[in-house]
C-alpha cells in the first residue's frame, strides 16, 4: 500500500500543478482571451484532477470535478457563452475544487454548503439535453495477433471476428525497407512573401530519414540583377526514407503553390531497418481501414495538428508556428523529475560545507606559507568558482517560480473584494521570477495579510473613487522582480494613501509613541508595523483575524527579508518586500571587535573608511558623527552595542564602515579591523538561543571557529547608548 | 514463456500519476517491458528506434489526443498494426467509434482497478 500512497502524494502535487493552470486559464478567459486551447487547458486541467481522484477513490472530488467539467465542456462546444457570469460561476467553482483537493489532502473537513451551492450553480450552466439516454458502454476488445514467430509458450490469441468489418482497404504497398528519393525544391518568390522558410521544410524532410541536401545556386542571377525579393535559390536533395510519397508531399502542402517541387524515386537503398528486432504482428485482422487525413469534425479536434506524419512531429513545425503542437502543450520539452526535498535540503548543506572546506584550505595554505605560489593560488581560484558554481546551481533546484503563490492572491482579491463589497482587480507582474522555495511557502501568510489590508483599507470605496474621479474599479499591483541579488516584491494599490494624521493620532492614543512626538511622514507609515497599533476598531472583520502588520513584518524579517512603506495621498500605497535570494548563503564582510570575528552582510555596506580628525565632528560631550561628503552619519559602535566592551573614546583608531539598511538608512557602524571579505554559510542560531538583538545567524569561519552575522538593519534601528533611537532616525529619517 | 515477459507495452499519458498507476498495474501482473511515455510526440519518437507490441495511451492529453496518436500510428508503416488500448474518463461513444474505425483494440474507463486493466488488456492479448 505504501507504494499507493507514495503516488497519492504525488497526485496531490500534481493537483496543485493543474489548479493553477487552472487559475491561469480562467483569468486569461476572463480577460477576455479567446484562445480554443486556453478553453482546453482548463478543461484538461479539471479532468486530470478527476481521473487521479478516481483512481484514488476521492468520491467527493471526483463528483465535483465531474459536474465542473460537464459545464465546461458546454463551453469548450461554445453551448454556453463566455459571458462575465459564466466566468464567474467557474472562478468560484476553482476556489472550491481548490479547497477541495486541499480536505482531501489534509483530510479535514469539506465544506459541505460551499460545495452544494457551487454545484448548483455549476449546473444551472448546462443546458438541458433531450433525452438523455443511457450510452451503451461495452467495448469489443480486437485481439491482437504476435504472428507465429513468437518465442514458444505463447499462445497466439485466435483472431475474434469483430462486431465491426472494416471497410476494405485498398491494399497498402508497403515498400519493405527505405526508398531513395530525388527531390527537387524551388521557392518561388511568393513562397517567402507569404513568411515561410525553406529551412524548416527541409528539416521536417529530414526528418523523414537520412537525406543529403545540395543548394542549386544556377538559377540565381548576378549580384546586380538580383531583386531583394527574388527567390533565385534551389535545392536538390537526395531522400531516404520508408515514407510514402504523400507524407512528403504533406511536408510541402502549405507552399504547394509557391514553389515547384518535384520528387522522382530512385533505385532502391539498403532495406536495413535500424530498427530493435521485435516480431512484427501479422497483418490481416486489422489492416487499418483507409485513413482520412481529416477524421469527422465530431472527433473534437481541429484537424490541422492531426496532421503531422510521426517523423514530422519533433521536427520544428513549418509555416503556421506549431500553434497547437507545442506552445501548450508539447510533450517531452521540459523533461523533469520530482524529488524528495530532503535529498535536496542535504545538497544545499553538503554545498555549504564545500563553501566552508574551501574557506579552510585557503587558511591553512596560507598558514604554510604557500599562498603565493602561483599554481596553487590559480587552484584554489578556480576551486573557488567551481564551489560557486555548484551552490548556485544547486540553489537553483529550489528556486520556484513565484506563479502559484501570485495566482493564490488573485483569489484572495477576489473574496475580499466580495466581502467588502468593493471592486477590485489583481495585476500581477513577473511571476515567472525565482525565489528560494521555502521563502515562496512562507511568504504565502504574510502576503496575504497584506493583500487583504489593501483591499480592505488601501482600496476606496466606489463613492470615494467617484468623488477622486478614479475609476470605480480598484487596481492592486502585485509584481515581482530580481533587483542587485535580491527579490523585490510590491504590492501597491491605487487607493488614497496612508491617513496619516489618522494613524499618527492612534498612535498616540495608543501610547505606541509620546504625545508630543514629531515624526517624519516614514516615521509614521512604519508605525503601521508596531506591535499593537491594530485594534479591533480600525480592523475590520476581513483582515484583522488577530494578525497585525507586525507580524508580517516579523514574517519576512524572519526570512531575512525587508518591509518598506511608501505612500502619497490621493494615489495609493506601495508596500514593497526585499528579499534574499537564498537563505544559505551570505556575501559578508569578515570584521574584528574586541577580539570577536562578526560578520557584517556585504550588501548592507556601502564604503568603509579609516577616520581621520577631519572626518569627525563631536556632538555632545563624547559622542561623534562621521562626515562622509558632507553628509553627518551617526556613528554606532558595534562592540558597546553587542555589550562586549565599554564604548570606545575617540573613533579616531577604529575603522568605520557605512552602512544602509534597506530603508535607505544610513550609518557608520564601528569596528577594530577588517579582515576579509568572503562567502559565509548562514547557519540559524534561533532554534538554539532566541532571538538575540543585532545578531541575524552565524556562520562557520575557515578555521573552524563560529562568527556571528551582524543584523546591521536592527543595529542601525536599535541603536542605543550614545546615540539614541530618535537621534539616527532624526539624522537618517 | 508466458507472455508476460516477453510483451513489451508502452504507457502513454501525460499525467505522471495516471502513468504510474498504469505501469505499477502492469508491475504486479508480472509485465516486464513496460516503456512509460509523457506524451503522444515523445511516444512517437521513441516508437522510431524502439517497437513496442502494445500502447496503451490516456485520450485527454495536451497537443495531441488520444485519437490524434492513434492516426499518427496508423498512418506510419511501423507502428501500423501496433496493439492499441485507450484510456478515457468517460465513455464518448463518438471517441470509440472513431477508434474502432482506426483500430484500436480496447477501451478503458477510468477509474479502474488492477483486474479491470488486466482483463482489458487479456481481452486484447489473451492470457497474460
Amino acid at each position: 500500500m505504501s507504494e499507493l500512497d507514495e503516488l497519492r502524494g504525488g497526485f496531490f502535487e500534481e493537483c496543485e500543478d493543474l489548479l493553477t493552470v487552472l487559475a491561469e486559464g480562467l483569468q486569461q478567459l476572463s480577460d477576455g482571451d479567446d484562445d480554443r486551447e486556453t478553453v482546453n487547458a482548463v478543461f484538461r486541467a479539471v479532468h486530470s484532477i478527476k481521473g487521479g481522484a478516481g483512481a484514488f477513490g476521492l468520491d467527493v472530488l471526483v463528483n465535483f470535478a465531474h459536474k465542473f467539467e460537464t459545464s465546461l465542456n458546454e463551453l469548450r462546444d461554445a453551448r454556453i457563452p463566455k459571458s462575465e457570469h459564466v466566468i464567474g460561476v467557474f472562478l468560484r467553482a476553482s476556489d472550491i475544487l481548490a479547497d477541495l483537493v486541499a480536505a482531501m489532502r489534509d483530510e479535514t473537513a469539506t465544506d459541505d454548503a460551499a460545495i452544494e451551492a457551487s454545484l448548483e450553480e455549476i449546473v444551472a450552466l448546462i443546458p438541458v439535453k433531450p433525452g438523455a439516454e443511457k450510452v451503451d458502454e461495452s467495448y469489443a476488445p480486437m485481439s491482437l495477433d504476435f504472428g507465429a514467430d513468437e518465442p514458444a509458450g505463447f499462445e497466439p490469441a485466435a483472431l475474434e471476428t469483430l462486431d465491426f468489418t472494416p471497410e476494405p482497404v485498398a491494399a497498402i504497398e508497403a515498400p519493405v525497407g527505405p526508398a531513395v528519393w530525388l527531390l527537387t525544391f524551388r521557392p518561388a518568390t511568393g513562397l517567402y512573401a507569404r513568411g515561410n522558410e525553406p529551412l524548416l521544410l527541409l528539416r521536417a524532410l529530414a526528418a523523414l530519414g537520412p537525406c543529403e541536401i545540395e543548394l542549386d545556386t544556377e538559377s540565381l542571377p548576378a549580384l546586380g540583377d538580383l531583386g531583394p525579393e527574388d527567390a533565385g535559390l534551389a535545392w536538390r536533395i537526395r531522400l531516404e526514407t520508408e515514407a510514402k510519397e504523400e507524407e512528403i508531399f504533406e511536408i510541402f502542402e502549405f507552399v504547394a503553390d509557391d514553389c515547384a517541387l518535384e520528387a522522382v524515386p530512385a533505385e532502391s537503398g539498403p532495406g536495413a531497418a535500424a530498427a530493435e528486432d521485435i516480431p512484427d504482428f501479422a497483418a490481416p485482422a486489422f489492416d487499418a481501414p483507409a485513413f482520412e487525413p481529416a477524421p469527422e469534425p465530431a472527433a473534437a479536434a481541429e484537424p490541422a495538428p492531426a496532421e503531422p506524419a510521426p517523423a514530422k512531429a519533433s521536427a520544428p513545425k513549418g509555416e503556421d508556428g506549431g500553434k497547437a503542437g507545442e506552445g501548450k502543450g508539447g510533450d517531452g520539452a521540459k523533461a523533469s523529475i520530482r524529488v524528495d526535498t530532503d535529498r535536496i535540503e542535504r545538497l544545499v548543506n553538503l554545498a555549504g560545507e564545500l563553501v566552508i572546506t574551501h574557506a579552510m584550505l585557503t587558511q591553512r595554505i596560507a598558514e604554510a606559507g604557500l599562498a603565493r605560489h602561483a599554481a596553487i593560488a590559480e587552484g584554489l581560484d578556480e576551486f573557488r568558482m567551481l564551489t560557486r558554481d555548484v551552490q548556485e546551481s544547486v540553489m537553483a533546484i529550489r528556486a520556484q517560480p513565484v506563479r502559484p503563490l501570485f495566482q493564490r492572491m488573485t483569489r484572495i482579491v477576489r473574496e475580499a473584494a466580495h466581502a467588502t463589497g468593493k471592486s477590485v482587480k489583481l495585476v500581477t507582474d513577473g511571476e515567472g521570477t525565482e525565489v528560494d522555495k521555502t521563502i515562496v511557502e512562507r511568504l504565502a501568510d504574510p502576503l496575504t495579510h497584506m493583500i487583504r489590508n489593501a483591499v480592505d483599507h488601501g482600496i476606496e470605496s466606489a463613492e470615494k473613487r467617484a468623488d477622486a474621479g478614479k475609476p470605480s474599479e480598484g487596481t492592486i499591483r502585485l509584481s515581482a522582480a530580481q533587483r542587485s541579488g535580491r527579490i523585490v516584491i510590491e504590492i501597491a494599490d491605487d487607493g488614497a494613501g496612508i491617513n496619516r494624521p489618522r494613524v499618527l493620532s492612534i498612535a498616540k492614543e495608543k501610547k505606541l509613541i509620546p504625545a508630543d512626538a514629531e515624526l517624519s511622514d516614514s516615521e509614521i507609515d512604519n508605525l503601521l508595523f508596531m506591535p499593537g497599533f491594530s485594534t479591533a476598531k480600525e480592523v475590520s472583520a476581513l483582515s484583522g483575524r488577530g494578525v497585525g502588520m507586525d507580524v508580517v513584518k516579523r514574517a519576512i524579517q524572519a526570512l531575512g527579508g525587508r518591509t518598506i512603506i511608501s505612500s502619497k495621498p490621493g494615489e495609493g500605497s506601495v508596500f514593497s518586500i526585499s528579499l534574499p535570494l537564498t537563505l544559505a548563503v551570505l556575501d559578508g564582510v569578515v570584521v574584528r571587535v574586541a577580539d570577536q570575528t562578526l560578520v557584517a552582510p556585504l550588501a548592507a555596506i556601502v564604503e568603509t573608511c579609516r577616520p581621520t580628525k577631519a572626518d569627525l565632528k563631536r556632538m555632545g560631550p563624547r559622542d561623534h558623527v562621521l562626515l562622509v561628503r558632507g553628509e553627518p552619519l551617526p556613528i554606532v559602535d558595534i562592540g558597546a552595542e553587542l555589550g562586549f566592551r565599554p564604548p570606545v573614546e575617540s573613533p579616531l583608531d577604529s575603522v568605520l564602515m557605512v552602512a544602509e539598511t534597506e530603508g535607505g538608512a544610513r550609518c557608520a557602524l564601528l569596528v577594530d579591523d577588517i579582515f576579509d571579505q568572503r562567502q559565509v554559510v548562514i547557519k540559524g542560531l534561533e532554534e538554539g538561543f532566541g532571538r538575540t538583538r543585532g545578531v541575524a545567524a552565524a556562520t562557520i569561519l575557515g578555521d573552524g571557529r563560529i562568527a556571528l552575522i551582524l543584523d546591521v538593519d536592527a543595529l542601525v534601528r536599535e541603536a542605543s547608548g550614545p546615540h539614541g533611537a530618535g537621534h539616527v532616525m532624526a539624522l537618517t529619517g | 514463456m508466458p507472455l508476460r515477459d516477453t510483451i513489451k507495452i508502452m504507457v502513454v499519458d501525460d499525467m505522471t500519476i495516471s502513468r504510474q498507476l498504469i505501469t505499477m498495474g502492469l508491475d504486479k501482473m508480472g509485465v516486464k517491458n513496460v516503456v512509460p511515455m509523457p506524451g503522444p510526440q515523445a511516444a512517437l519518437k521513441a516508437l522510431e528506434t524502439t517497437p513496442v507490441h502494445l500502447i496503451i495511451s490516456d485520450y485527454n492529453m495536451p497537443g495531441m489526443d488520444g485519437l490524434e496518436f492513434l492516426l499518427a500510428l496508423r498512418k506510419s508503416e511501423r507502428t501500423r498494426k501496433v496493439g492499441f488500448i485507450m484510456v478515457t474518463g468517460e465513455h464518448d461513444p463518438v471517441v470509440a467509434d472513431l477508434g474502432k474505425r482506426l483500430g484500436m483494440h480496447n477501451y478503458l474507463k477510468k477509474p479502474f482497478n488492477d483486474v479491470g486493466l488486466k482483463n482489458c488488456i487479456e481481452a486484447v492479448t489473451g492470457p497474460l
